[in-house]
This record gives C-alpha cells, sequence and structure tokens, in this order.
C-alpha cells in the first residue's frame, strides 16, 4: 500500500443484526474508498446512510460484516493504532461527573502520557476550545455546545495524525461552528489527516479536499470537492460596485462574445457572517443595537 | 464458648491440583466450542481467527500499562464517590450496627454477651458489605457502555483486560473503604459496649488440638464412642467408670511456650447426658490421665467437676500440685511428659452410669492468647476476600450483561455459595446425609433417582448386580461428575464465614481459616477475570 494512504477500505459492509442474529438493517453496503495523508476528508450523507457506521467500523467499535479495513497500516480492531487516533463520536460520551481538567487528564493518562505533560496540554486545549472558565464544573452542568468542545479537546489530546470527526459542528453555535472550521483547518496546516462526517452541505464545502456522499449505505459519489462542484459551463465575475451604465456597457460587450448573461446583482452576506460580525462587533460596542427599518 | 465444626486444615497442595484439573478441563471444552462457533460462523476462516484472538490476549497481557490501570481504577473510584452511592451504603451500615444497642443484656454472663455482640457485627458487616460490592459492581460496566461513556474510552489505546482490571480494582478500594470504616466502627462498639468487668473475656485463644480415638466400655479400641440418640451425631460419648476412655493424641507441642505466666491448661467442653439425675446439685466428674507414650510415663491428674455447655480450663500444675507415675510413684515434672512434643490425654468419665460426649476440637491445649483485635480483624480479612470475589464476579458477568441480569445472576451464584454449598456439594456428590460425607447410596444421581421415582423403591433399597444398574451406576456417575465441574461455579463462601472462632473467642487459624479463604479467591477470580475479559474484548460495545 501507498505510504500516503492512512485509511483503506475493501467492501465494507455491516449489517446490524437483533438479539437472535436476525438481520435488521443493512447499513453500509460493500464501501470501497481510501483516505490519503494530510487531506480533510468528508463523509456525507442524508440521517441514516451510515456515516457513524462507517466511523465505528474505522475504529473497530464495530466489526464488519464483510469486507476489512486498515487505518495507519493496521487492522481496525488492533488498539495499537489508538495512540495516533482522536475520535469525537456523534454525541460526546464522555464522564459526567467529571469536570473538564479531569476529563482530559483521565483520557491523557490513557495514552499513558507523563503528569507534567498531560496537565501542559489540558491547559492548552482547554483554552483553545474556550472552556477555560468553566474548566472546574462537571460536564452534567454543560451544555450541549460545551459538551461539544470538551469532547473535542478530548480528541486531540494525543496530538492525533488522525482525527475523526462525527459531526462536529452539531450543537455548536455559529461561532463555535466556525472555530471548529477553522481548527481543522489548522490541523490539515499542521499536516494532519481529518475525517468528518456531517449533513451539513456548508460545513463540508468550506473546509474538505475530497469527499463521498453516502445514500442508504451506498457510496454515490467520491472525488475532489473542487472538481466535482466546478461548473465549466458557467463563469462568474466579481467586480466593485457598477453603475446602471456600466452594467450595461458590459452587457452589450457580452452579447458581442455570444455570452447569455444569466444573473446581475448585488450579493447578499450569508447569515452566517452577519451573525459572526454582530457578536463579535458586540463585543467590542457593548449596548448597541442595530435594527433596520421597515420602509428600506 | 466451643466451635460446631471441627476445624479442617487445608490441604494447599490438594486443593491446587483440583483447580489445575478444574481449569484444564474448562479451558479445553472453552477452546473447542469456540472453535466449533467459529467454523459455524465465519467458515474455515474462523478457527484461525479464535488462536489469533488468544495470540492477541497474550501480546495485551504483556503490554498492560500500570498508568491506565490506573486511570480506570481511579475514574471507577471518583465515579462511586460522585454518585454517593457508597456514602448511602455507608451510612446504612453504621445504622444497622447501631440497631444493636438494643441487644444488650445484663443478666447473661460474659461470654455469651461477648459472643452476641461479636457475631451481630461480624454477621451485619458480612453481609453488608459484599451486598454493597455486588450491586456497585454489576452497574458499573453495563451503565458504562448502555451510555456508550465507554465508547470513548476503547478508542484510546486502552486494552480491554485494563478496564477490567481498573472496575475490579476500583470497586474493591471504594468497598474497602466503607469495610475499614464500619469495622472499626463496629470493634470501637465492641469494646465500649462490654463493662470493665467483661474486657478480658474479649480475647483470641489459640488452641492446640489433637486427633480423637475412643476405647469402649468393654477395653477395646474404636473409632466413635458411643451415639446417645443423636442422628447426626458430631459428638460421641463415654459411660461412666467403665473402662471407656476418649484419647486425644497431641503432637508437635512446644514446651517452651509455657511458664508461670502462660501455665499449661486443658481446656474442655464437653456435652453431659444422664441416665438418671444424681446429685442435682452435682455436675458430672471427669478425671484426665496425661500419657507420655514414648517414656511411658502414666499420670493420672484429679479429677474435676465439668461445666456444662461453659468452658472448663484446667490448669495441670495449679490443680496438680505433685504429679507422679501411675505404676513407679516416682514423681514427674511436666516439662518430663512433653519433652517429646508428643502427649496423650486419656478422658474417663467418673459418674457411674452417667455419659460424657465429646468430639475432636472439645479438648486442646490452650496456648498463650493472641490479641482479641488480631481474631475480630482476620474475620474482616476474610470478610474482604469474599468482597473481592463478589466483585469479581460482578465485574465480569456485567461484561456480557446488562444492569439487572448480571445483578440477578450475582445474587444467585453468591447466595447458593453463601447459603446451600455444603447442600449443593452434597447433591453433586451423591452423598445422601450432608452433614455425615460418608455416607453414600446408590442411585443418588439423576438416573438412578429417576428409576427410584418411577419404580417407588426406597433409597433403602440397593440396587442388584445387574447389567441395566451398572449402565444405571456408571451413567449416574459421569452426570454427577459434570455436575460437580459444574458446581464449582459457586464459590465456597461458608468457608469465609469465620465469625464463630471470633465469636466464641478463638483465634482464627490460618490453615484452616485464613489459607482456604485465600486460595478460594485466587482460584475463583482468575477464571472469571478471563471470561470477563474475553467477553469485553468479543463483543461490539454497541448496546442493543
Ligand atoms: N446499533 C444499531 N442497531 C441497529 N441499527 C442501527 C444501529 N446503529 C445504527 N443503525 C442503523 O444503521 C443505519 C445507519 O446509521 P448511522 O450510521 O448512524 O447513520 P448516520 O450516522 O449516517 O446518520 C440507520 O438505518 C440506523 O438505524
Ligand atoms: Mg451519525
Amino acid at each position: 500500500m501507498a505510504q500516503d494512504i492512512v485509511i483503506q477500505t475493501r467492501n465494507l459492509t455491516k449489517i446490524y443484526r437483533d438479539f437472535w442474529g436476525r438481520k435488521k438493517v443493512k447499513a453500509l453496503n460493500s464501501l470501497s474508498m481510501e483516505v490519503k495523508k494530510g487531506e480533510v476528508f468528508g463523509l456525507l450523507g442524508p440521517n441514516g446512510s451510515g456515516k457513524t457506521t462507517t466511523l465505528k467500523l474505522l475504529l473497530g467499535l464495530l466489526f464488519p460484516t464483510e469486507g476489512e479495513v486498515t487505518i495507519l497500516g493496521k487492522p481496525a480492531t488492533d488498539v495499537t493504532k489508538n495512540e495516533h487516533i482522536g475520535y469525537l463520536p456523534e454525541e460526546s460520551y464522555l464522564y459526567r461527573f467529571l469536570n473538564a481538567e479531569e476529563t482530559l487528564d483521565f483520557y491523557g493518562k490513557l495514552f499513558d502520557i507523563p503528569a507534567n505533560v498531560r496537565r501542559d496540554r489540558a491547559k492548552k486545549l482547554i483554552e483553545r476550545v474556550g472552556l477555560t472558565k468553566a474548566r472546574r464544573r462537571q460536564l452534567k452542568e454543560y451544555s450541549k455546545g460545551m459538551t461539544r468542545r470538551i469532547g473535542l479537546a478530548q480528541a486531540l489530546i494525543n496530538e492525533p495524525d488522525l482525527i475523526l470527526l462525527d459531526e462536529p459542528t452539531s450543537g455548536l453555535d455559529p461561532i463555535g461552528s466556525r472555530d471548529m472550521k477553522d481548527l481543522i483547518v489548522e490541523l490539515k496546516k499542521e499536516g494532519k489527516t481529518v475525517v468528518m462526517c456531517s449533513h451539513l452541505l456548508a460545513d463540508v464545502q468550506d473546509v474538505c479536499d475530497r469527499i463521498a456522499i453516502l445514500e442508504g449505505g451506498e457510496l454515490k459519489v467520491f472525488g475532489k470537492v473542487q472538481e466535482l462542484l466546478k461548473d465549466t459551463g458557467v463563469t462568474q465575475i466579481k467586480t466593485s460596485r457598477l453603475t446602471d451604465a456600466a452594467v450595461k456597457d458590459v452587457r452589450d460587450v457580452l452579447a458581442r462574445h455570444g455570452a447569455q448573461v444569466m444573473e446581475v446583482d448585488h450579493p447578499t452576506a450569508n447569515l452566517e457572517e452577519l451573525f459572526i460580525k454582530t457578536v463579535r462587533d458586540s463585543a467590542a460596542h457593548p449596548g448597541q443595537r442595530f435594527v433596520p427599518s421597515d420602509k428600506s | 464458648m466451643r466451635l460446631s465444626f471441627d476445624p479442617v486444615a487445608f490441604d494447599l497442595v490438594q486443593g491446587l491440583a483440583t483447580w489445575l484439573g478444574v481449569m484444564v478441563v474448562l479451558s479445553i471444552v472453552a477452546f473447542i466450542t469456540s472453535l466449533l462457533i467459529s467454523l459455524a460462523t465465519s467458515g474455515f476462516s474462523g478457527p484461525p481467527q479464535v488462536v489469533m484472538h488468544l495470540f492477541q490476549a497474550f501480546i495485551d497481557l504483556i503490554g498492560t500499562s500500570p498508568r491506565r490501570c490506573w486511570a480506570m481504577t481511579q475514574l471507577t473510584f471518583r465515579e462511586a464517590m460522585r454518585k454517593k452511592t457508597m456514602a448511602v451504603f455507608a451510612l446504612f451500615a453504621l445504622l444497622f450496627l447501631f440497631a444493636g444497642w438494643f441487644m444488650s443484656d445484663v443478666t447473661a454472663d460474659a461470654d455469651l454477651q461477648v459472643k452476641t455482640y461479636v457475631s451481630f457485627v461480624l454477621r451485619a458487616v458480612s453481609w453488608l458489605i459484599p451486598m454493597m460490592a455486588l450491586l456497585l459492581s454489576c452497574w458499573g460496566l453495563p451503565e458504562d457502555i448502555k451510555a456508550r461513556s465507554l465508547h470513548t474510552v476503547v478508542t484510546k489505546p486502552v486494552r480491554r483486560h485494563e478496564i477490567v482490571i481498573g472496575r475490579v480494582m476500583g470497586y474493591i478500594g471504594i468497598s474497602s473503604l466503607v469495610l475499614g470504616v464500619v469495622s472499626v466502627v463496629g470493634w470501637f462498639w465492641i469494646s465500649r459496649q462490654l463493662p470493665d468487668t467483661m474486657q478480658k473475656q474479649m480475647t483470641a485463644r489459640v488452641p492446640h488440638y489433637g486427633s480423637l480415638s475412643f476405647i469402649s466400655s468393654e477395653g477395646k479400641e474404636e473409632a466413635q464412642g458411643i451415639n446417645t440418640g443423636d442422628e447426626n451425631m458430631y459428638r460421641s460419648f463415654i459411660e461412666g467408670n467403665t473402662k471407656a476412655r476418649a484419647i486425644w493424641t497431641f503432637t508437635n507441642i512446644d514446651p517452651g511456650k509455657f511458664s508461670a505466666a502462660h501455665p499449661f491448661v486443658l481446656e474442655s467442653s464437653f456435652d453431659a447426658f444422664r441416665t438418671y439425675k444424681g446429685k442435682i446439685d452435682r455436675q458430672l466428674l471427669c478425671q484426665y490421665t496425661l500419657v507420655n507414650p514414648k517414656k511411658n510415663i502414666r499420670v493420672t491428674l484429679n479429677a474435676f467437676e465439668i461445666n456444662e455447655y461453659r468452658r472448663n480450663t484446667y490448669d495441670v500444675v495449679e490443680k496438680n500440685p505433685s504429679l507422679e507415675d501411675n505404676e513407679t510413684h516416682k514423681a514427674v515434672e511436666l516439662k518430663d511428659l512433653l519433652a517429646d512434643g508428643e502427649l496423650r490425654v486419656e478422658a474417663a468419665c467418673r459418674s457411674s452410669s452417667q455419659f460424657l460426649g465429646m468430639a475432636k476440637s472439645d479438648l486442646f491445649i490452650r496456648m498463650p492468647d493472641r490479641s482479641f483485635a488480631s481474631s475480630y480483624f482476620k474475620c474482616i480479612l476474610n470478610i474482604f476476600l469474599m468482597m473481592v470475589m463478589v466483585v469479581v464476579l460482578g465485574v465480569a458477568a456485567g461484561c456480557f450483561l446488562k444492569g439487572p441480569v448480571a445483578t440477578i445472576l450475582s445474587l444467585v451464584i453468591n447466595g447458593v455459595g453463601f447459603f446451600a454449598y455444603t447442600f449443593v456439594h452434597s447433591l453433586v456428590t451423591g452423598e445422601v446425609d450432608y452433614h455425615n460425607p460418608n455416607v453414600k447410596f446408590q442411585g443418588a444421581g439423576p438416573f438412578g433417582a429417576l428409576y427410584r421415582i418411577v419404580t417407588h423403591t426406597t433409597p433403602g433399597i440397593a440396587f442388584e448386580d445387574t447389567m441395566f444398574f451398572k449402565v444405571i451406576n456408571k451413567l449416574d456417575e459421569a452426570s454427577l461428575n459434570v455436575l460437580w465441574a459444574v458446581s464449582k461455579v459457586f464459590p465456597n463462601l461458608e468457608a469465609f464465614d469465620t465469625t464463630e472462632y471470633t465469636a466464641n473467642a478463638f483465634d482464627v487459624p490460618w490453615d484452616a481459616g485464613i489459607l482456604p479463604c485465600l486460595a478460594t479467591t485466587v482460584g475463583y477470580c482468575i477464571p472469571w477475570l478471563l471470561v470477563g475479559y474475553f467477553s469485553l474484548s468479543l463483543r461490539e460495545l454497541e448496546s442493543k
């Protein structure tokens, strides 16, 4: 196998059975794919399409009905592979009676990390996920988003080379999910491999290099995001604001080249950007309020 | 203040041999079963996978990291502390102990009062603590799996057996904490409860036992004395003023242990059986003869009145200012009698037509006492060992069962082991009378019993020596062997109750009271830990 392939699956199939061994659901059907070192890989699909099942198979939490997994050059059931893997489960399945510091310390110990390194890393990670103020509170008092953040910190405690994120932005506020996306990009810059699954297309589009789309347990699309989305039949031009006359001139020029103008408009900022700008500004100018009047 | 049983020294070698035998048979059965299952489920690639798993288990074991185990232990401990389960239990246990306030009975004799208090406290602790350990340990892992918090844990490089070990250690830690608190409180409570005059009853006698044989009224040697009608015949009787004797042979006596401070004392507690009322204010008379068999010295001592149902301490030197040999009438020193480390004590009844009943442990040489605390805390040690077994079984059951089911399984296994081990043992060994292991009869197995039910024959009628009955006997033997192996699932928790020693002011002997419990604990825990490890590593952690 090539050096730069981190994950490879071959005909991966998972059938959930009930207690008596009767077939219940075919959650994954003959999935073959690979993830390359250093990329951000997105696993997309509607609810129940088998994304979580795939991640669990990769981690050896579930045993495949058929097919095999090689992850970091080892079979999925080999625990030693976990040394270099960070995993953020779909919901943060953590111990609710521990506080943030204890949580990170506990997982750090499971990696056999010495005490002083553990303490250092825990402190930095708690800062990075923005939980410094709440670090001594038990997780049962945390909101969903805060739990998500500590879940992420826990996934990074061993400075993993491969990070598996299951719906990383679910439950996060827009700032949180922007932070999460920034973090993913950062991790990529550090040369780490990230596999994330999500049904939020915007998230995936923003950060992923390559994607796979699953539907009903079957792989439907697989490839580079840029290539998959590039619509070669359309050209887009962005300029500073044009006067009506200038627009008319441009139309004429385009008409001469035989091009058909499909749309001329002022772009609307997306809501995410507005939200983030508002929240960040309100921190800078407390007490200000912006309410657009109905007339405009 | 006497025991209702003979302390039997534990035979470590024999125990180890039996254990190894059972383990080998079990592993072979398990191995073959898993090979067959793997063959049925995954075809010819199955058996190599089984071997791979075994190999992997070995690798896992070698790679055990104390830090990871400790992390799991700490987690378990914290969980129990933060969820306050054990606080509730500790409180409950303490309250229970104080229920004993209402037990005091000023009229009772000192030794009986000590007995009441000590047995109450120890029994209460030996019930409550294992019960707490059982509930804690049966729920921990299943809950962890159900809440999927274990998902996050197993995606770290932690080995499955480290999870099992961590859980076990954590529950042992937390239960020990509670046990420690409760037992220390109990100890103070006992000593506060007793008035100063009774304090000296709180002691730990160290008996040196001998072997017992009898001489009948006609002067013949016998293994047993006379049965006065007790069907369970633990004690047998000798008749007064006949040739009947009960003879104890003591070996390995260390004469250096006795001095003015620790006189040579024979302590006894015999039963009396009267054929007529006699003088109502007079007790039966008993007389000892001390014999040094090697030097052929015989010294008959002064007779004494026995105190029925009480301890009779007989200080040889005090009661017999001078000793002389029965035949030569030469003066004899106690030292001479004990010099070879071997001594025979012949007890005779000196009341005509009355009977004295005796069992092996009814007469002993009393060695210097140990402290009551040592005896008390040895009982606590055994309760601790019992708790360890309960925890291991609970955690192992939680590895493959859900909380409620694991609890029921643990309750059944420990319950049978605690209350009915002897009974089950007698069933699977085909003994009719489980008080008396020597009585065996034909047709005690399932097939013989079925035959007797169908044909309405009573167990008293022996089977004829025909082919049919031979087959039945063989089938019984085979099925009893299988049942015997299966019955080893039940731990012998009856042996862990050494309260009777402490309550009766005896020291808990190492060879009969502690070693068997230690050996049982180790022997019982190892296979269950393996069961726990394998079921946790072979299962998907998806809760269904
Ligand atoms: N433990 C389980 N038992 C039975 N069916 C399951 C189990 N987990 C998931 N499934 C089924 O498998 C399919 C895929 O689930 P999942 O991988 O969780 O989807 P996704 O993460 O893409 O939303 C679904 O139909 C789901 O109902
Ligand atoms: Mg999912």
